[in-house]
């Protein structure tokens, strides 16, 4: 309020500018008040971008839904031997983050560390972004050289490892035990025993598979465990053959592994509309029962778990792509991570707090977060006993990173998505479908 | 610098006027005239200070402030983002200026192409129902009813909710479930024959967009018109009653005309509003399935922060604009020219 009369004081003073002559007066007290106020305008932008960022009083972490849990739980124990220094953490869904992070990375005023996708075939992915110089060097940090030679393109650009990750996922059946038992199946494990599976729970009047394709990411979920089985079972350097041209989505075993997807289809072994049903419907379905299982990547256990009343009826089998148990390939993804911006590079905090994440215990404490398989593991680690039963599997070497992972461009990802879609509504076939993805993968990156 | 102070003055009252006590009163009951007293009027306090140490400011300098604002804010992004238009720019590193290539590259991308068919496709269903819908429900609660207050809050209050509001919650009306949503009220009254999968049909989708967004702004539209109805003259209508006008020919020839100015903001916001339609897509559909439901400006979002090319996008975006420009002003000459007033 003493403003404010001080402001009206003020106009009182000055009401006998001469209108007249279409001019008025300021004194120079006026004007350096004016001038004053013109160059906090200017000192704002700073200041703005000072708070929003950089190395000033805090640490900044930007990071993803799905990172929440492990980077708010490792950071607190990070800060029981730092209790000065200063954090900010949030976390967004993918999108939000994707298009925040970007813009700020453009701006020069990007986080210290940031969430970062692994290999390429994102807009957001190491490789993208390494390659635009915006990540700091992390190849000297002890746990980098622990890194398996097979996940080598995930984690490093031009021999350069630019990312922290705690290991992999898996893409598997989430299926409730208790359906199963119900309609007195076990879980399969190969392609003719799910069929067998799937018509004996579909005749017992349960969804066989619950399916909710309206959400993009969730479309693409069959195709990863079919294609490591049509696929890299056969020919391990397909990613390279693909990137030298030498073969293509639709002359390869990716047209058997949309297939056998139509297949699931045209037999009813989905829920009604796939296409219109969502990631929270088709988790509903699963936990309550009303359908048998879901193809799935691991992390999202959790939320499965929490859906349900009896979380122990909750369980995980490997999809099997294959005819020949013992020869099952399956697709294990390594888990989004974290990078630090090279603006943090000269901040020894950033890269302290990843070499800290990188201590063998904390990797198994975010692995067993998101239901992962620590990139390396000792006598002390755990996995989660739903997992078991992928273990032999990725020990023997028969898991193959998502296949997006790989990709050349952040356009073939969203191109396989629209292309499944299709395909469910029957607006185009496996050729059609995969001709889309061949063309997002021919353009240039 | 002089400036000359205005001086003490002597202003004279003003003579009475015509009337009661004016000069016409005459007679033996008018009193006589006094001398006016003379009214001084001292000179307003000027601050007090030295002879050309004063800095005239003209009246435009008070906007330069708010120009400078508006130049950073607006201006200068829209100009970078012409420029943008023609580089390679992912939106991270450096870019390369390609000339014309984007816009090239845009007419040769059916994905971009067939964004544009949904979203003329998408404009034109929006502009035509939801001003019918609106104009309805305008002449519906223009009447004497009761509850008409309480009617014109139902039904504008969609407006003012959030788009992704608006388009989550319709994801549970459009639930593909037999006994969910519409499909569970369709089957209730025994139109079960009618149940669909709304968003996952790619031949329903785009028109289940169209439909949330008339559900949404129609009460927009019906207080726009309802202004308009209101500002029709009663002695128009009694006129054209005592000529012997039914309803349909009141409505015809009296109201409609007078309608013109209010149908073309309603005409004029809801074009610009369909051509640029993004929250309701991008929340309900994310433009699928596949592509049957992706609007320029959900294609242009992903071009920038999905696929990461900005400069592409930004092209996009551009002729966006123009499009959009060019519609509004064709619109608008186009329904000026047809509007009365009362």
């Amino acid at each position: 309020m003493t403003t404010g009369q001080g402001q009206e004081r003020s106009a009182g003073r000055t009401g006998g500018a001469d209108l007249r002559s279409g001019t008025t007066a300021r004194s120079r007290r006026g004007f350096l008040r004016a001038g004053g106020g013109i160059v906090a305008a200017g000192a704002l932008p700073p200041v703005l971008s000072g708070c929003s960022g950089g190395s000033g009083d805090g640490l900044r972490i930007v990071g993803v839904t799905d990172q929440q849990q492990p980077v708010e739980e490792l950071l607190k124990l990070y800060r029981r031997s730092r209790p000065g220094e200063a954090f900010t953490t949030s976390f967004a869904p993918t999108e939000q983050m994707q298009t925040v992070v970007r813009t700020q990375l453009a701006g020069g005023n990007a986080p210290d560390v940031h969430a970062v996708y692994p290999g390429s075939g994102s807009a957001m992915s190491m490789v993208e972004l390494a390659r635009a110089g915006l990540l700091t060097d992390l190849s000297t940090q002890p746990w980098a050289a622990n890194i398996p030679s097979a996940f080598g393109t995930a984690y490093r650009y031009e021999g350069h490892t630019y990312l922290y990750s705690a290991g992999s996922c898996l893409i598997g059946a989430i299926y409730n035990k208790r359906v199963f038992s119900r309609a007195g199946v076990e879980p399969p494990s190969t392609w003719q025993e799910l069929l067998a599976v799937c018509t004996r729970l579909r005749a017992r009047g349960v969804v066989p598979i619950a399916l909710g394709a309206q959400t993009p990411w969730v479309t693409q979920l069959i195709s990863y465990a079919l294609v490591p089985n049509a696929v890299y079972a056969h020919n391990a350097r397909f990613d390279d053959d693909m990137a030298a041209g030498r073969t293509s989505f639709r002359d390869s075993g990716w047209a058997d592994a949309l297939g056998r997807y139509q297949e699931l289809q045209r037999k009813g072994f989905f829920n009604d509309n796939p296409n219109g049903t969502t990631f929270e419907q088709q988790t509903a379905m699963v936990a309550t029962g009303k359908a048998a299982m879901a193809v799935q990547v691991s992390a999202v256990l959790g939320v499965f778990r929490e859906a349900t009343e009896s979380p122990e009826d909750l369980a995980m089998f490997p999809f099997p792509g294959g005819d020949d148990p013992a020869r099952l390939w399956i697709p294990a993804g390594i888990v989004v991570g974290l990078g630090v911006s090279v603006r943090a590079r000269r901040d020894p905090r950033a890269a302290d707090f990843i070499a800290f994440l990188g201590k063998q215990e904390n990797i198994d404490r975010w692995a067993s977060a998101v239901f992962a398989i620590p990139f390396r593991r000792d006598a002390s680690t755990t996995v989660d006993p739903v997992l078991e039963p992928f273990l032999p599997i990725v020990d023997d070497g028969r898991a193959v990173p998502f296949m997006d992972q790989r990709w050349p461009n952040a356009e073939v990802q969203p191109a396989h998505f629209a292309a499944v879609q299709d395909l469910l509504s029957g607006e185009t076939d496996v050729r059609g479908a995969l001709g889309q993805m061949d063309d997002a993968y021919r353009r240039a990156s | 610098m002089s400036r000359s102070l205005p001086q003490p003055e002597e202003i004279q009252p003003e003579e009475p006027r015509a009337g009661k006590t004016g000069p016409g009163r005459t007679g033996p009951t008018a009193r006589p005239r006094k001398t006016p007293p003379t009214v001084r009027i001292q000179p307003p306090q000027t601050p007090r200070t030295r002879p050309g140490r004063d800095l005239t400011v003209p009246p435009w300098g008070f906007v330069v402030p708010a120009l400078v604002v508006y130049a950073l804010v607006v201006l200068y992004p829209s100009i970078a983002g012409v420029a943008y238009a023609f580089t390679d720019w992912s939106g991270i590193g450096d870019a390369s200026f390609v000339g014309l290539a984007n816009f090239r590259a845009l007419l040769d991308d059916q994905r971009t192409l067939d964004s544009v068919v949904n979203t003329l496709l998408l404009t034109i269903a929006v502009v035509v129902v939801q001003n019918v819908v609106g104009l309805l429900l305008a002449l519906g609660v223009d009447t004497g009813i009761r509850s008409k207050s309480l009617l014109r809050v139902v039904f504008f209050a969609p407006a003012v909710v959030s788009p992704v509001m608006v388009a989550f919650l319709w994801k549970y009306v459009y639930n593909p479930e037999p006994t969910a949503g519409l499909n569970g009220l369709l089957g209730a009254v025994g139109l079960g024959a009618l149940r669909q999968d709304w968003l996952g049909d790619p031949s329903l989708a785009l028109w289940s967009v169209a439909a949330m967004v008339v559900w949404q702004y129609a009460g927009y539209s019906m207080v726009i018109f309802l202004a308009g109805l209101q500002g029709v003259p009663p002695e128009l209508h009694e006129a054209a009653k005592i000529d012997g006008a039914g309803t349909w020919q009141r409505f015809r020839y009296v109201t409609w005309p007078m309608l013109a100015p209010a149908l073309t903001v309603n005409l004029m916001l809801s074009t610009i509003g369909g051509l640029k339609l993004f929250d309701q897509v991008y929340a309900a559909t994310n433009g699928g399935p596949g592509t049957a439901s992706e609007t320029l400006s959900t294609a242009l979002f992903k071009e920038a922060f999905v696929y990461g090319k900005f400069g592409y996008s930004t092209a996009v975006a551009l002729v966006l604009a123009l499009f959009v420009a060019v519609v509004s002003l064709v619109q608008l000459r186009f329904l000026r020219a047809r509007e009365v007033t009362a």
